[in-house]
């Protein structure tokens, strides 16, 4: 039993799921599912599709090159068992698998690293130039706080007209 | 030798099919065109052709028939016996005569039926004289109908007979039912025969071959027989009978010592002294069957005796044969075929007497003498006295030795698995022979996959070290990054802000929104200028809440846009009738105050009723109020002949109605039934009908037939 990586968006395909395309080639792809699948058959280029890790390699997103890749290499030639192999083999599985969690982790971080200044100083000039769609320019320069003004009562017009109908 | 084969028998067709066949043939090949304007000679030989033409197939099918069925005499009286037992001979050759009766007579008829019309006068006579030859052959068909049938069946269970050869060498077992003939036959042949408890599994002949110094003998398994009056027997038994009258074959009188057969010693031995008469000339042998069960020296005295009995029987049979007369070891013999135990060595036996049997008769008739010059062994005459035996080396006796010995000590798997409990109950450990550095890992069941990943990828024996180094590595570069963790905040956003911040960017979307609206519904909408706004959005309610809403005070806008409005300004002048005769404008910005007020409020009381209709506002694009109920009455009257007539338009599917009359009396806007508007109508009517009609069989379509048709009818 062997976990595949589904050719298109990289994701691992469980046994009992999804299909494999032989080509007349020989060349076999594996898909994890019909959503792939279905691109594949549209011959979309899966690094110019955003969900798929391939992008998201290749554009910087995710973590390319790191020694906890070195670990996963797939072996063609069996080796013997041996139980102690076996014990360490497994525990190291699960301190690699941190370790690179840990890594990129830190990688997104650092990735997104000057986005809240950036952020703030963007939204400080929005604030500083449009203004004016709450507050009119005269109204700010006599009150340069930024309470919004509220919607006032209509003027003298609705009184006159009750004075005309009192009239007549 | 001839081998028997029925299987090579033509499908006799029932009658039904058998008329059909052959008429349907008779159409197909024979020309069926004719008229009775042809030359009387013409005719006649059409309807000959015809005629003789049946007559022809239906000899040549039966005679294939009669020739195919095997003639119960022509063949080995074994066969003949046999298909005499299965299918009364009598009834068979019953129904081949019919088939040759009816032969016979279909040609008759032809050739009377061919005189008959050799004088046909005409068309019509000759026909029916060809119907009536024709009807005739098949009456005799139907007649023969059931003979048809019975022959298909026997042909079909002629083909399933077993293919004996009766002159090769065969072995032939007898016995009562259950005694373990047919798993004799299964132990020493590849015949795969039912082997049941009940009695009469075996209902027919089964043939099976096996070898013997290099010649192949056929053995073959018969139906239990009872002990009965010869008259009482049923076919089953009489198959066995007629085989062991006919075969010239060694016989194996089987004998159940057990009696789990059901029957005892005494009533097998019974049997066998009925039926010996036809194992004269046999080689027979007496085979104990069962003796797993009850091995032969237990049973008791009396059955003991009529054992003797038999044997001696057998022994008479050896003695005629001019075998030696004191060998009495091949006529009775034991055996199990449960536990395989002596089925070999009855084989064996019965090959070997049936072949001496048959060696001798061949020397002492003629025929060998023309061979036998022709043989001649060989055989160097000794020089002198000395022995000399064959040279064996001695490394190959010994390793012959020791082959032997470890034959007999080594336990293969097949024969641990069948102490554990056979091949259901025991499976073998494919673990067992593992090569490993410590003994106790053979039964380890090492997982595959862990948490999405392929274990015997990650696996690697030096895997302890690198891990370290990774480990290490991390640590020092988790000592790094605390020393630059945290970020420059900068300034926030108070929460006064961030309010205004989300006002600005809702009020935002909201614009663009509705620029998105006004853009996708710009080419379809004709803008109208703001001045002559119908819905009435323009006012200076909203302006002044859009002002206040920014903040500032709208009064002294409003007020302004109120002085400038034109209401207070008033119209433009218009001649229309149509309006409030009275209320024709002039505009006088000196007329005071309070009439101002009046008109303007009742002119604007007047703007919020709803208009009549001729009434043109500024934005709709008319130039005056005739201009527009002029462009209405043109509307209407475009669509007044379509209403009337309660059609959907030109383009749908117009079926037009058959008459006008069909019409609601209120539709119909045409004059009388003389006037030239309805004689054109109806042949629209017609014409469309056609077109109706010229739809679904030409490539007219529909449309382009019409449309002048319409075209013409408006103008009426």
């Amino acid at each position: 039993m062997r976990l595949e990586k589904c050719w298109f968006c990289s994701s691992t395909i469980y046994p009992g799921h999804g299909i494999q395309f032989v080509r007349n080639d020989a060349k076999i792809f594996r898909f994890c599912r019909s959503k792939c699948h279905k691109n594949f058959k549209m011959k979309r280029n899966p690094r110019k599709v955003k969900w798929t890790k391939a992008y998201r390699r290749l554009h910087g997103k995710d973590m390319t090159q790191d020694s906890t890749f070195e670990f996963e290499r797939k072996r063609n030639r069996p080796e013997r068992y041996d139980r102690n192999l076996a014990e360490n083999t497994l525990k190291a599985i699960k301190k690699i698998d941190k370790v690179r969690v840990d890594r990129e982790a830190r990688h997104h971080a650092l990735r997104m690293k000057g986005k809240k200044a950036k952020e703030q100083k963007e939204a400080q000039k929005e604030l500083e130039q449009h203004i004016h769609l709450l507050k009119a320019p005269a109204v700010l320069q006599e009150d340069p706080s930024l309470t919004l003004p509220k919607i006032k009562v209509k003027v003298s017009q609705q009184q006159s007209e009750e004075n005309q109908a009192m009239e007549e | 030798m001839v081998q028997y084969n029925f299987k090579k028998i033509t499908v006799v067709p029932p009658g039904k099919d058998f008329i059909d066949i052959i008429l349907s043939r008779t159409q197909r090949q024979t020309p069926t065109v004719v008229h009775k304007g042809y030359a009387i000679s013409r005719l006649r030989q059409f309807y000959m052709r015809k005629v003789k033409y049946t007559q022809q197939n239906f000899h040549e099918k039966l005679s294939t028939i009669i020739e195919e069925f095997p003639r119960l005499d022509d063949i080995h009286p074994f066969y003949g016996d046999l298909l005499h037992v299965l299918y009364n001979k009598d009834h068979y050759k019953l129904a081949l005569g019919q088939v040759n009766t009816a032969r016979n007579l279909i040609s008759k008829i032809a050739k009377d039926y061919v005189k008959l019309l050799k004088y046909g006068d005409s068309l019509y006579r000759c026909k029916s004289l060809k119907v009536a030859a024709l009807g005739r052959m098949c009456t005799v068909i139907k007649r023969i109908g059931p003979s048809l049938a019975y022959l298909e069946q026997i042909r079909q269970h002629m083909a399933r007979l077993p293919s004996i050869d009766p002159n090769t060498r065969t072995v032939l077992i007898c016995g009562y039912p259950n005694v373990g003939k047919s798993s004799f036959i299964n132990k020493i042949t590849r015949a795969d025969v039912d082997v049941q408890p009940y009695a009469f599994t075996t209902k027919s002949l089964f043939v099976g071959h096996t070898d013997y110094k290099y010649l192949r003998y056929q053995v073959i398994d018969t139906p239990g027989i009872l002990d009965r009056p010869f008259e009482d027997r049923n076919i089953i038994e009489m198959c066995s009978i007629t085989a062991l009258a006919h075969l010239r074959a060694a016989v194996l009188f089987f004998l159940d010592v057990s009696g789990s057969c059901g029957y005892s010693i005494a009533q097998q031995a019974a049997l066998f002294h009925s039926i010996k008469s036809l194992f004269m000339n046999k080689p027979l042998i007496i085979v104990c069957n069962k003796t797993d069960l009850q091995p032969l020296e237990g049973i008791s005295e009396e059955d003991m005796k009529l054992v003797m009995e038999m044997k001696a029987e057998a022994m008479k049979t050896v003695l005629g044969q001019g075998g030696e007369p004191t060998n009495d070891e091949g006529v009775l013999l034991t055996m199990s075929t449960l536990t395989e135990d002596g089925v070999i060595a009855v084989k064996n036996a019965a090959c070997e007497r049936l072949l001496n049997q048959r060696v001798e008769i061949k020397m002492k008739s003629k025929k060998i003498n023309d061979c036998l010059n022709r043989f001649h062994v060989a055989l160097p005459k000794p020089r002198d006295q000395k022995e000399r035996p064959p040279c064996i080396p001695q490394a190959v006796m010994e390793a012959r030795a020791k082959e032997a010995a470890e034959k007999e000590k080594r336990k293969t798997e097949k024969d641990i698995e069948n102490e554990n409990g056979g091949a259901g109950v025991y499976s073998a450990s494919l673990k067992k022979h593992y090569i490993l550095s410590n003994e106790e890992w053979k039964e380890d069941i090492m997982p595959e996959i862990l948490d999405g990943h392929n274990v015997a990828d990650f696996i690697d024996p030096d895997i302890l070290l690198r891990l370290e180094e990774l480990e290490r590595e991390e640590g020092l570069r988790q000592a790094v990054e605390e020393d630059d963790d945290f970020e420059m905040d900068g300034k926030e956003l108070t929460s006064e802000e961030q309010e205004a911040l989300a006002e600005i960017r809702k009020k935002k979307s909201l614009l663009i929104q509705q620029h998105r609206i006004k853009k996708s519904t710009a080419e379809s909408r004709p803008i109208v200028p703001r001045k002559f706004d119908k819905n009435k959005e323009f006012t200076t309610k909203r302006m002044g809440r859009q002002l206040s809403v920014l903040g500032l005070d709208p009064s002294l806008a409003i007020n302004r846009a109120r002085s400038r409005s034109l209401s207070r300004k008033g119209r433009k002048r218009e001649r229309s009738p149509a309006y409030d005769g009275g209320d024709a404008m002039d505009v006088d910005v000196d007329t005071p105050k309070k009439k101002l007020r009046a008109r303007s409020r009742s002119l604007s009381l007047s703007r919020s009723r709803s208009r009549p209709p001729s009434e043109v506002t500024p934005g709709e694009g008319f130039k005056d109020s005739a201009q527009k109920v002029k462009a209405i009455k043109l509307g209407k009257k475009s669509v007044k002949m379509r209403n009337k007539d309660a059609r959907n338009g030109r383009g749908s599917n117009n079926d037009v109605l058959q008459s006008s009359r069909q019409l609601p009396k209120f539709a119909r806007s045409y004059g009388g039934s003389s006037s030239i508007r309805f004689f054109i109508r109806r042949f629209m009517v017609a014409a469309s009908k056609e077109a109706g009609n010229a739809f679904w069989s030409d490539k007219f379509t529909f449309t382009s037939f019409s449309l002048p048709g319409y075209m013409l009818f408006w103008q009426f």
